[in-house]
């Protein structure tokens, strides 16, 4: 695979934006952008329109919830995928209800976790030129 | 002969005693024995007046006539009892004559004994005495399983928050470890480098299934365990997970073999949970097991239920610890052949799953040799 779109990656934790970082990295060559917080990933979204979005849950300022709900409203063709440490049921429902893609659960071994990502990816925008939707576009 | 060794007394000074009798000599007469004791006494003269006088007195001990004008004391107790059930205080019936009759119509009615007339200052203190101090050993031992109760749950929901956010950190630590050991398969670190990757790897890896374990274990205390049965193909179940553990499997040179599975195509299961309980097995299987061993994993069904088995080829189980087996903490003195990490929760996770499910878990020794850990689910009917 190789995945060139731009993603706009959520989290609190610095440390899990480093390791799904290095994970989307295993896809190609992505522009990755990173976000801290839900209001940060609502103002982030507006200004790089990101192909894919990883959006943890539970955050300060404003939670994934929140955020999602924004993003969604602001363009309902948005690909978000949620972060999650626990499978909450209720909320990975909820999520899927707001119009998230999928969910992706934090603690997975990093190789199940590529291939959730490298499916998702592929479902998303083809298996091979998994460039981003502007690229593709051009010529 | 010795006097038995008796509990320490508690101290009944202070303690509230309402005394009900239309007969002012015999209240005042009562009055006299309890007040030297430091006992607060209230008095009133009808069954009416004692249950009023109750609800905002709230005695420790009652003493009630049973001949009164109005409600009688037997009438009296039999109210109290349905208005504080078991939190009533104990009611000591006065009585003119101890005649079988009254004294069992009073101990019918809620009473815990009687008290004959004329008193008697002495005998009369002592069976007050000991019933005042059963009530407050009883109201303490109350107290103190509520107290105990609500620290248990505390204690589920510090482990469970504990559990839950060391979680991530260590799925990161084991995720980038495993960056830099792709680093040191591409020749970019040493061979001393790569063997530091491959022990953070490892422990950070039983680390995380340590903190999972717990998790589940807060989980389930708390009795937040759901169970969400849908359709599920149990065969399929046991070839996922028995293909999965034979990776790990290989490393200790052992392999699981899946034979005879005879199953319904569809049992109606959570399935993530019921692979977690097969996983479980299966781990346990190889980790007490000698290298090179073979594990079997068999799974039949009757009318009533499935049953799915794990042999091993272990040294057994001690019969004197079998019941330890599925306790929570509970380790058997059999220990994991190549020093593998056991939290003792594992099978009492299993257990509290396959319950949930109205199964049964259970495990013994086979006559040639190793162990069988089987459980099994009903069959819907």
């Amino acid at each position: 695979m190789n995945f060139t779109g731009k993603v706009l990656l959520t989290d609190d934790e610095a440390h899990i934006r480093k390791f799904i970082g290095l994970v989307l990295k295993r896809l190609g060559s992505p522009v990755i952008i990173e976000a801290a917080n839900g209001q940060e990933a609502v103002s982030l979204y507006e200004k790089h329109k990101p192909d894919l979005v990883l959006l943890d849950v539970n955050m300060p300022i404003m939670d994934g919830v929140q955020a999602l709900t924004q993003i969604m409203q602001k363009d309902p063709q948005a690909l978000v995928i949620m972060l999650t440490s626990l499978t909450n049921r209720q909320i990975v429902e909820q999520c899927a209800t707001l119009g998230a893609l999928d969910y992706l659960r934090k603690d997975l071994p990093r190789d199940e976790m590529i291939a959730l990502l490298t499916k998702i990816i592929a479902d998303c925008f083809g298996p091979e030129d998994s460039s981003s939707k502007e690229e593709a576009a051009a010529p | 002969m010795n006097p038995p060794v008796e509990p320490p007394k508690p101290d009944l000074q202070g303690r509230k005693v309402l005394i009900v009798d239309d007969d002012r000599l015999n209240l005042r007469i009562l009055s006299r024995i309890l007040k030297p004791e430091g006992l607060i006494v209230e008095q009133v003269y009808s069954g009416e007046d004692a249950l009023a006088q109750y609800a905002t007195f709230m005695p420790d001990l009652v003493l009630l006539d049973v001949i009164m004008p109005g409600i009688n004391g037997f009438e009296t107790c039999r109210t109290l009892k349905a208005r504080y059930g078991d939190n009533m205080a104990p009611v000591i019936f006065i009585t003119a004559k101890a005649e079988s009759d009254d004294v069992v119509e009073g101990l019918a009615a809620g009473g815990v004994d009687y008290l004959p007339k004329p008193f008697r200052g002495r005998e009369a203190m002592a069976r007050l005495k000991v019933h005042l101090q059963n009530r407050i050993l009883n109201e303490e031992q109350k107290k103190l399983v509520a107290q105990l109760s609500a620290a248990n749950s505390s204690k589920n929901k510090l482990l469970g928050m504990v559990a839950h956010d060391l979680r991530n950190p260590l799925a990161t630590v084991r995720g980038l470890a495993e960056f830099l050991r792709d680093d040191g398969k591409d020749g970019k670190l040493t061979t001393d480098q790569i063997d530091l990757v491959e022990n953070i790897y490892s422990v950070s890896q039983s680390m995380l299934e340590m903190v999972n374990e717990l998790l589940d274990l807060s989980v389930i205390e708390s009795g937040e365990l759901k169970i969400h049965p849908k359709p599920v193909s149990l065969t399929e179940v046991l070839e996922r997970s028995v293909t999965l553990n034979n990776i790990n499997a290989a490393k200790k040179g052992s392999h699981i073999n899946l034979k005879s599975v005879d199953l319904p195509a569809q049992l109606n299961v959570d399935g993530p949970k019921i692979k977690q309980v097969i996983d479980n097995l299966i781990t346990n299987a190889i980790k007490f097991s000698p290298p090179n061993s073979s594990v079997s994993v068999e799974a039949s069904q009757t009318a009533a239920d499935c049953t799915v088995a794990v042999l091993d080829n272990g040294p057994g189980i001690p019969e004197d610890e079998m019941h330890k087996l599925f306790k929570d903490f509970s380790q058997t003195s059999v220990a994991p052949t190549a020093g593998e990490k056991s939290t003792g929760l594992g099978l009492a996770i299993c257990r509290k799953i396959i319950e949930a499910h109205g199964g049964t878990i259970r495990a013994n020794n086979r006559p040639g040799g190793g162990c069988t850990f089987m459980f099994s689910i009903p069959q819907p009917a």
